[in-house]
């Protein structure tokens, strides 16, 4: 089994799972219409790549269109479950139509669909204990509590069941995983928190762009979601095992713990203080920056870091 | 059809003081007897004495008798419940109906006011009562056809007062003072032969007199003499004072008006509506709780209360001496206020050397992102249609937000009302609605954030049919419009005007068209006195030069359309060079049109999909310099001059856009990096400080901008807080890191 490792730079607190595996699901169901089958498709092949990216091809199933069954997708699940450790990360990503009745929640696919409670059992045999699960569709929130389980975070792109309008969510979410534009931290990998914020935002502002009334809220439920990563980039992206990289990267994690703890303080201190408290270790911070710059040009590889 | 049982809002149990809802002088000579004493009594301002007499009617067994008792005591709901038994099964009367629709009307139930006097005409078609309450109806929605319906009531009997005293009144909205003074001196006399109070036409001759700038003391004093108590004549005084926009001094006579009398509600309303647009909310707030207590039903009074609570959440930014004091919402401020600020201080600068006045009171700006609270603000009611309204030195618009992107352009708009400050102040608010909207339009073409005569196919196509009116004459088509748009094709008529003036004499002339109205006149002697020709040859001349600047268009004026078809028709087929073609044919007979459906922008769209880069910038550069401007196709306009390697005016391309789609984080970021790039740090400063506003999740790239604007600027201790605050919640962040190595002069080991 080819296992991608994760390899970054930047937030070693990322790292945690740094010999586990990622993988992950990309599930498009019916569109109902040319117009929403074609976007369904397109953002299913845009986070399918993505996802490659992260976490390497073999590990990452990608079901759309007349694909997209519920036979198809438990056999991926059988799979994933075959090869997958505790210690694994699992992401699901699903898009595509929800409706929900008061009582059932059902995701739209080809042949019978599935049910928020079939769905849910389907995740329940994935052995990795940290998953990441996405329903993107309508109707969504219908399952947001439902789905909840411990080392589980689930979004939905709306609040309840009864936002029933087609989403916007799922663009926006995919846009988050396939640049990095959610990387509000800059440390070119995008959590599962960032890609959130992000597509959530997005969505407010395409709504109130169009002055439309908000058709959908969308959801976050359970816990780490800030370290559980989704995306990245630049060399972060790479796979390195540097040992002088990784002994920065420690000497990173202890100096931006510090810095949580003085950011952890902040308004109990004058303002000028609490900066000149932060100082140096942003500056111990951008030094490392500096090291590890020179040690990537050592190992040939295109400083990168941040934009612009 | 049937009628509510209540009226809305309106389940009082007992009544109101008398007057808050007492129906206006009843003219119609069948109106029961029984009810001449009260009525004398409450019109000589003998409000005990009316009281007691209606309260004696109340239990009356006409049940006509009884409405007209009660709604005279106040207590509407009740006269409701007697005009209903009064007007059921086979006992319906016109009387009956005509009253019954009055009380709606009274109640500002517009749409039963409505059906109930069509059941009256439905009963009698011919019915003068009837017909005269119908136009009352239509005058008070701004509905056309209330005139002709009083002139064929007036031809068949002219001894009727009301239609005198609304036909007169309608002609001095329009300002046809002739016409008004035949209609309220014979109201007046009527009034005598008649033995009625004559209070309503004494009331329209000071409105006269008010609208002319005369003093109305005599018509007041001999209203006075008849009713000590008499505060309506001043209210209508104010009236006519708001329909010149003078605001000031309409609070003068509304005053007045409720000192004479505390329990006109409609007064306080006003007043509370009024101090609104003068900016004073403590006082608009204080009359208009007493016009609610006496009077709920007024959508007007709640709405603008509602609004009221609502403008808790704005805030006051006030620059400069006098200042412009920028009222924007609390979420829009800081995204907002650069931009706002920059139109504000502009167009006062250029517009008080173009017109010769400088204002010397503060000027006010309020942008709302709820479009209903504007439309509350400028018009007491939601649901209308406009964008801005000025009041004197008070402008009130829709915030970016209040509609989708694309929709307007708030800069434009801005600018539009700026102006409206101007040609208001600078004339005392003598300057006709046609010119100053005229010069508005004109100025925004001229001067505005999208310079460029920029107008629809619909004004020419108007013109071409003969439907442009005589310049004498063009406020009619804002106030009293005949067609269905024709609102917006006067404010082109106007702006065309200005723009005639103009092009034939220079500007100066048109500046000396606004100076007329510095003291009383008409446009017609104000056009002959400027331009030194007289309206019927003004007349002609504007035709000709139209004719000669849009002859194209004018040569077959459904050609544009035609022309869009198909060239629509072409891009449905993918074929797009023919599409581009003939929408390129469209453009030559009207660039003037940029707007969405313009032949300009379906143009560059087929010449995108064919590839034609090149052929697509062409396009859309002639389309901004015509005054295009929708943010879609201007940043496809600023990508294409990147692509040709001409980025100075992709970068003010993109800066533009700060006018019409402002609260889009993107733009901010990319303008912000240019214009560093260019060395405009103040402006990047200022995009990277609105992208900390607009996208609070990402501080650090707009701390990171604002840190290299400082450092740029020579600020290192400014810059290196703002590094610090960019790597506080990107510690890895590597461009800042860099920057902060530098600044404090650190390097690596």
């Amino acid at each position: 089994m080819r296992r991608a490792i994760a390899a970054g730079f930047a937030l070693t607190l990322l790292s945690v799972a740094s010999q586990a595996a990622t993988q992950a699901i990309v599930l498009s169901g019916l569109g109902g219409d040319p117009d929403y089958d074609h976007r369904f498709a397109e953002w299913n092949a845009s986070a399918t790549k993505a996802l490659q990216q992260l976490a390497g091809e073999a590990n990452v199933v990608s079901l759309s269109g007349s694909r997209a069954t519920a036979e198809a997708l438990q056999k991926a699940v059988q799979q994933l479950s075959q090869k997958q450790q505790r210690e694994d990360t699992v992401v699901v990503l699903l898009i595509g139509h929800g409706t929900w009745f008061g009582d059932e929640y059902r995701f739209n696919l080809a042949g019978p669909d599935l049910t928020g409670a079939q769905l849910k059992a389907l995740f329940d045999r994935l052995p990795a204990e940290r998953q990441l699960v996405v329903n993107a569709s309508s109707a969504s929130g219908a399952v947001a509590e439902a789905w909840k389980r411990p080392g589980r975070i689930v979004v939905t792109a709306t609040k309840t069941g009864g936002e029933r309008n087609a989403t916007r969510f799922p663009q926006h979410f995919v846009e988050a995983l396939s640049s990095d534009k959610a990387d509000r931290d800059k440390d070119q990998v995008v959590t599962a928190a960032e890609a959130f914020a992000y597509a959530s935002g997005a969505v407010a502002e395409a709504f109130k762009a169009d002055a439309s009334m908000v058709t959908e809220h969308s959801r976050l439920e359970g816990g780490d979601a800030a370290r559980l990563v989704v995306a990245r980039f630049g060399n972060a992206a790479r796979n390195a095992d540097d040992p002088q990289l990784n002994a920065l990267q420690t000497r990173q994690q202890a100096f931006e713990q510090e810095l949580a703890t003085l950011k952890s303080r902040k308004g109990s201190i004058p303002e000028d203080a609490y900066y000149t408290s932060l100082e140096p270790v942003l500056l111990n911070i951008a030094r490392l920056g500096d090291e590890r710059e020179a040690r990537e040009k050592q190992l040939g590889l295109t400083p990168t870091g941040g934009t612009p | 059809m049937k009628r509510p049982l209540f009226l809305i809002v309106a389940l009082l149990s007992g009544a109101l003081p008398l007057g808050a809802q007492a129906a206006d002088i009843d003219y119609d000579p069948t109106r029961p007897q029984a009810l001449r004493p009260c009525d004398d009594a409450r019109q000589r301002g003998r409000d005990a004495d009316a009281l007691r007499c209606y309260e004696r009617l109340a239990q009356n067994a006409d049940p006509l008798v009884r409405a007209e008792a009660l709604w005279g005591r106040g207590d509407l709901s009740g006269a409701n419940t007697a005009f209903r038994e009064a007007n059921s099964g086979s006992r319906a009367s016109v009387r009956g109906l005509v009253r019954w629709g009055r009380l709606f009307l009274e109640a500002h139930q517009y749409s039963e006011a409505q059906s109930t006097l069509e059941d009256a005409l439905e009963q009698s078609a011919e019915d003068p009562q009837a017909q005269i309450a119908t136009a009352r109806l239509l005058a008070e929605r701004f509905n056309p056809g209330a005139k002709d319906l009083l002139d064929a009531v007036l031809k068949k009997d002219d001894t009727l007062i009301e239609a005198h005293l609304l036909r007169g009144r309608l002609a001095l909205e329009s300002g046809k003072r002739e016409e008004a003074v035949s209609d309220a001196e014979r109201a007046l006399a009527l009034s005598q032969q008649q033995k009625v109070a004559p209070l309503e036409a004494q009331t329209l001759l000071g409105a006269i007199e008010v609208f002319g700038g005369r003093d109305p003391k005599r018509w007041l004093d001999e209203a006075q003499r008849y009713n000590p108590r008499y505060g309506r004549i001043h209210a209508e005084l104010a009236h006519f004072e708001l329909m010149r926009r003078k605001y000031r001094e309409a609070n003068v006579w509304l005053l007045r008006a409720v000192e004479l009398q505390p329990t006109l509600w409609s007064a306080h309303e006003e007043l509370g509506v009024n101090f609104l647009r003068l900016g004073d909310r403590a006082k608009a707030r204080e009359h208009l709780v007493k016009a609610y207590e006496g009077d709920p039903f007024s959508a007007t009074t709640v709405n603008t209360l509602r609004l009221l609570d609502s403008l808790e959440q704005y805030d006051v930014r006030r620059v400069g001496t006098p200042a412009l004091v920028m009222q924007l919402h609390r979420s829009e401020t800081a995204a907002l206020a650069p931009y706002v600020e920059d139109i504000g201080k502009r167009s006062i600068a250029l517009f008080s050397e173009r017109y010769g006045w400088r204002p010397s009171d503060d000027i006010f700006v309020e942008l709302y992102p709820d479009h209903d609270d504007f439309a509350v603000r400028t018009a007491g009611l939601p649901g209308i249609g406009l964008l801005g309204v000025t009041f004197g030195h008070v402008v009130a618009m829709d915030s970016p937000s209040a509609r989708s992107g694309g929709d307007f352009h708030w800069g434009s708009t801005l600018w539009h009302e700026m102006a409206h400050v101007f040609t208001l102040s600078a004339t005392g608010h003598r300057v006709p609605r046609w010119l100053s909207e005229g010069i508005s339009v004109f100025e925004e073409w001229r001067t505005g954030p999208t310079p460029g005569v920029s107008l629809s196919p619909e004004p020419l196509q108007k013109f071409a049919e003969g439907k442009f009116l005589p310049v004498a004459d063009l406020d009619e088509g804002f106030i009293r419009p005949d067609y269905p748009n024709q609102v917006q094709v006067s404010y082109v008529q106007a702006g065309l005007t200005c723009l005639f003036i103009e092009t034939r004499w220079g500007f100066p002339t048109l500046a000396k068209l606004l100076k007329q109205f510095e003291r009383d006149t008409t446009t017609a002697a104000a056009v002959q006195a400027a331009t030194g020709l007289a309206p019927a040859a003004f007349d002609t001349e504007f035709q000709a030069f139209l004719k000669q600047r849009f002859a194209a268009f004018l040569a077959a004026p459904d050609k544009y359309v035609q022309l869009m078809r198909e060239a629509g028709r072409a891009y449905e087929a993918k074929d797009f060079a023919k599409a581009a073609e003939a929408s390129g044919e469209a453009v030559k007979l009207l660039p003037e049109f940029t707007e969405g459906a313009s032949g300009w922008l379906l143009q560059a769209r087929a010449q995108l999909d064919a590839k034609d880069d090149a052929g697509a910038l062409t396009t859309l550069t002639g389309w901004r310099t015509a005054g295009g401007w929708q943010p879609d196709a201007t940043r496809k306009l600023a990508t294409l001059l990147d692509d040709a390697k001409r980025g100075p005016e992709a970068l003010v391309v993109l800066e533009s856009l700060n006018y019409s789609d402002p609260l889009r984080a993107a733009g901010h970021r990319e303008l912000g990096e240019r214009l560093l790039t260019a060395g405009r740090g103040a402006e990047a400063e200022r995009e990277f400080r609105v992208l900390l506003a607009v996208d609070p999740a990402d501080t650090a790239t707009a701390q990171f901008g604002l840190a290299r604007t400082s450092r740029q600027g020579g600020r290192d201790a400014e810059a290196r807080r703002h590094v610090l605050q960019a790597l506080e919640v990107a510690p890895s962040f590597r461009p800042a890191q860099k920057l902060l190595l530098e600044l404090t002069k650190d390097s690596a080991p």
